[in-house]
């Protein structure tokens, strides 16, 4: 059988057969006990937990991409854009897809004019990063560079750019404090409740009206579905949701009338603020220096924001709702209605200002250091002559001009719909038991009278108060925006005149206040006659806020006195005096002299809004010229 | 000795010979689907592994034509040429994944420990068969048995491949209770094996093979770490639901997140595209074969057929049980291959060989004995 005989084997003999057989028995019970054991595991993964295992394994394949919204734009009353959306290219470097790393950056330096070691600095920082999320290298890159990019992205394997919705500003800095900046979200702004939908990197208004109108503005999220490898490399996209645009704010303000108050004070510290009598709608709300909006995209370097901080103009503040200066003479308005209402004057009776008051053991001047001579009511708002007014105040004492003040929003918040306003302070006795535990000194009650003192109002609140005065007393609460629209232009939310109520004072006392003020600007000795317009007739009140107790700047010339030491100018106003539309209010930080300072700019936004108006839109904005011959130096 | 006799040919095992066919098809479609997006270097894996099916046909066809008594005067030279390819593996093996597993032939890298598996079956069921048993084996009768198990076991926990090394002592234990023991003995051996296992956790067991263990113990405390295996491979089978994700499908295999998924966990890629009904079909499939493996041991002409028989079931038994509980979670992640499923020439060849012994024992049932 073969060469090499095979080992003699016995048949097995039947009693260990039959042993054996009983082992193979056993044996097949244990596979058979095994098999039930892996197919009870197969059904128990597979049916019983199926589910949840599937969608583990969805989330395990698909990577979701967010893919910012545009946000809604920003509009003028009148439907021009004011802030839209552009996009931003930013260069992204992906390591996985670049053979020849050292070389390509070194290209790539060249190409965006930057130093080699600013790039890698970049991608040595995000070495920690997952090996599929692209680096950025350079953000906001020119169109000139994308172009060179994108002709050499044959040689720039792993070089990419990137498309992000950024914000335009099509004006600039136009009304920068109000419309606010965006920037990314906060690690305390992600731990608050209104931002349960957000993610970390995402832009977030941070103030103004993109911060308040986040929730409309901010639009949907799209959604890049991608099937994505163990190691997270794209493989393909399997769904794309696009995002959905944010809604469009149409703010009250006019682009024209805003851009001739921004130009008018350019250069200058202060505030412009107009707005129309009888809906309490903001057509201007400009503070100066401006905020450079620009410089806040992609987070404002650190240098530029100490820059803004320790600028003397006090760019970061919001003049409109947050400066709080004296009123100075323009809080006459106030006083007179006081006077006037309770009975302490009459509209004829008159007064003798001889240039000075004596109280208790002090003398009370008067700007105008010959005195007035005798005026009645209406004179006095017209000269602006302080005796009078310390003769009223006395007589009225503080609480009485508080209640009058108070009435015309002053002392408090106006409301509007941006944060950090600040209310002002119009003092009364129990105020200053409260604040200073002290009691109200009579001599102080001279001082609150013409506006001085303790008297603190911010620019939006005269303006209103002007705007109660001579549209026949209702106080509006100041409206920023006028609508707000969906993307497919179906409007959301309209926001109509919303009225506090009626301001003390009767009809006849508002109609006599209101023609003193026309006087102001129309009348021989008027304080301020430069803005007279020659078709329109304009009401106003000047007002110069002492900054600092007369004792540091006495004996100095007006141009020798620091600028910090020097009086705010203000001129509050409206126009057409016959039916008041619109009310302006100027303020310029020490601009000395209302009437000089402020008043021009408030005749240029005047001027500009007529020209509109009549249908002379295509005129330029007329720069304001300064006023060389003022009838009389004024307080 | 190659006289062909002709009845032989009456006899040929259909049934074994459908089954391993049957597998083999499933494995070859299911390797393609696992390995199609690879980008390696020469032939695609699964022409590989046809070609290594080809030559597993011509190994068969080899030793289903040589009477498998042959191996009783075989059996110590392959053992002694197996203990020489293990020590040549450690010596100058390729390293591969951490460990010393091949030897590099050129054409074909060899894990010499596949073939171990096999020639170690061989080698009990002669020492078995040649020993009388009587009263049943005493712990002194052992003594040989487990030092020739020791050897290899030592030889590759060495490389290190704990998951080998375990399989032959699981084929020694498995063949050792299915020859008489005595009950002393037996329970001797139950108290000394759970006595090794503190030491053996303490002394023997590496850093990481421990740290594998653990994680099985608990995989979610390091899911992108040791635990990442064992929960994308459940995660892998579980998405297969009922009827699976359908052919080349599969995202957890094809978008590579199952490690392995060609050798080891190619179970995981099968199960997720085919669900329960082709899992369940594939399990049923095994262990059928495994069933008819004893049918055939049960069956055969002599005692050492028995033995051989036996222990070609236990070592398929075993590699196909670890693994299948191993890739569904039930086992910590050793490297234990399933039988004709995962890719792997010398695994392929081992077990075809084993198979082949099957049939070749099979065949010759009715044989004469001498």
């Amino acid at each position: 059988m073969s060469p090499r005989p095979l080992a003699k084997i016995n048949k097995i003999d039947p009693a260990e057969l039959k042993m054996l057989k009983k082992r193979i028995d056993i044996a097949m019970v244990v596979i058979i006990l095994s098999a039930t054991l892996l197919l009870t595991r197969l059904w128990y993964l597979q049916i019983y937990r199926g589910d949840e295992y599937a969608k583990l394994s969805e989330i395990n394949r698909i990577r979701i991409q967010e893919i910012a919204a545009p946000r809604g734009n920003i509009l003028d009353r009148t439907g021009q854009p004011i802030i839209t959306n552009r996009p931003r290219f930013n260069v992204v470097w992906n390591r996985e897809d670049a053979p020849n790393p050292d070389a390509i950056i070194k290209d790539l330096a060249k190409i965006l004019g930057e130093d080699i070691s600013v790039l890698l600095d970049r991608i040595r920082a995000a070495t920690e990063n997952p090996r599929y999320m692209p680096t950025r290298l350079k953000e906001d890159i020119d169109w000139e560079t994308l172009v060179a990019i994108e002709n050499k992205h044959l040689s720039l394997p792993g070089v990419r750019i990137e498309v992000m919705p950024s914000r335009d500003y099509l004006y600039g800095d136009f009304a920068s404090h109000l419309v606010g900046y965006l920037g990314e979200i906060s690690r305390a702004e992600l731990s608050e409740k209104h931002y349960v939908t957000y993610q970390s990197g995402d832009q977030v208004g941070k103030q103004g009206v993109e911060k308040i109108f986040e929730r409309y503005l901010k639009g949907e999220k799209g959604r890049n579905y991608l099937e994505v490898d163990v190691h997270g490399f794209e493989q393909r996209q399997m769904q794309l949701q696009d995002p959905y645009p944010g809604n469009d704010l149409h703010l009250t303000l006019d682009i024209e009338l805003q851009r001739t108050a921004e130009e008018a004070m350019a250069g200058k510290a202060g505030a412009v603020v107009v707005m129309e009598v009888n809906t309490g709608n903001l057509l201007v709300m400009s503070s100066s220096p401006p905020l450079h909006l620009q410089e806040f995209i992609g987070g404002i370097s650190q240098t530029a924001w100490d820059k803004m901080l320790n600028d003397p103009l006090h760019p970061l503040l919001d003049k409109t709702i947050q400066g709080q200066y004296p009123p100075g003479s323009v809080f006459k308005i106030a006083t007179a209605l006081a006077a006037i209402s309770e009975g302490i004057v009459t509209p004829d009776a008159t007064y003798f200002c001889g240039g000075s008051l004596n109280f208790g053991n002090r003398r009370y001047g008067c700007w105008k250091k010959g005195g007035h001579g005798t005026v009645d009511f209406q004179r006095a708002l017209i000269e602006s002559c302080d005796v009078y007014f310390y003769s009223v105040g006395m007589r009225l004492g503080v609480d009485k001009i508080a209640k009058y003040a108070n009435s015309l929003g002053l002392g408090k918040k106006t409301g509007i719909d941006l944060e950090h306003e600040k209310g002002g302070i119009i003092p009364s006795a129990a105020w200053k038991q409260q604040r200073y535990k002290e009691k109200w000194q009579d001599g102080e009650t001279l001082s609150v009278a013409i506006g001085q003192g303790y008297v603190l109002t911010t620019p939006l609140q005269i303006c209103r108060m002007t705007a109660a005065v001579v549209n026949g007393g209702t106080l509006y609460r100041p409206q920023l925006v006028h609508s707000i629209t969906a993307p497919d232009g179906k409007t959301l939310k309209t926001f109509s005149p919303a009225s506090e109520g009626k301001i003390l004072g009767s009809a006849h006392s508002l109609a006599l206040i209101k023609e003193a003020l026309v006087g102001v600007v129309n009348s021989a000795g008027g304080t301020a006659k430069v803005v007279a317009l020659p078709d329109v007739l304009i009401g106003g009140k000047t007002g110069t806020a002492q900054v600092v107790n007369l004792s540091h700047v006495a004996g100095m010339s007006e141009k020798s006195i620091p600028y910090k030491y020097r009086d705010h100018a203000w001129f509050t106003s409206f126009a057409p005096a016959e039916n008041p539309e619109i009310a302006i209010t100027v303020l310029v930080e020490h601009g000395q002299h209302g009437g000089s300072a402020a008043g021009p700019v408030a005749k240029a936004v005047f001027k500009r809004y007529f020209e509109l108006k009549n249908g002379k839109p295509e005129n330029p904005a007329e720069a304001p010229l300064p006023s060389p011959a003022m009838d009389e130096k004024e307080e | 000795m190659l006289r062909f006799d002709r009845r032989l040919l009456l006899n040929i095992d259909w049934v074994l010979i459908m089954a391993v066919l049957v597998v083999a098809l499933i494995g070859l479609a299911n390797l393609y689907s696992s390995t199609h997006l690879y980008t390696n270097v020469g032939a695609p894996l699964y022409l590989k592994e046809l070609t290594y099916y080809l030559f597993g046909a011509a190994v068969i066809l080899l030793i289903v034509s040589i009477d498998y008594r042959v191996l009783l005067t075989l059996n110590y030279p392959l053992y002694a040429a197996m203990i020489l390819l293990l020590v040549v593996a450690l010596a100058v093996g390729k390293m591969v994944g951490g460990s010393q597993r091949w030897i590099d032939l050129g054409f074909f890298r060899l894990q010499p420990s596949e073939p171990a598996k096999l020639i170690l079956v061989v080698t009990l069921a002669s020492y078995y068969y040649r020993k009388e048993t009587g009263k049943g084996f005493g712990l002194l009768d052992l003594a040989v048995p487990a030092l020739l198990t020791a050897l290899p076991f030592l030889l590759i926990a060495k490389q290190p491949d704990l998951g080998t090394a375990l399989l032959l002592a699981f084929v020694f234990v498995s063949m050792t209770l299915f020859v008489k023991l005595r009950w002393t003995t037996l329970a001797t051996l139950l108290c000394l094996g759970l006595s090794a296992i503190p030491i053996a956790w303490k002394f023997f067991l590496k850093p990481y093979q421990r740290q594998r263990v653990a994680t099985f113990l608990n995989p979610e405390n390091d899911p992108l770490g040791t635990g990442y295996h064992i929960i994308q491979s459940k995660i892998a089978v579980g998405s297969g639901l009922i009827f699976g994700k359908g052919y080349l499908q599969g995202t957890q295999g094809q978008l590579d997140f199952l490690p392995e998924r060609h050798t080891d966990f190619a179970f995981s890629v099968w199960a997720e595209e085919w669900g329960f009904f082709g899992s369940a079909l594939l399990i049923i499939c095994y262990f059928f074969m495994i069933l008819w493996g004893l049918n055939i041991a049960i069956s055969a002409r002599d005692k050492f057929g028995v033995l051989l028989a036996f222990g070609v079931v236990s070592l398929i038994f075993w590699q196909a049980f670890i693994n299948l509980a191993m890739v569904m979670g039930l086992l910590p992640v050793v490297g234990v291959p399933l039988p004709l499923f995962s890719y792997g020439g010398s695994s392929l060849l081992t077990n075809l060989a084993g198979l082949g012994l099957l049939m070749n024992i099979r065949m010759r049932r009715y044989m004469g004995t001498s």
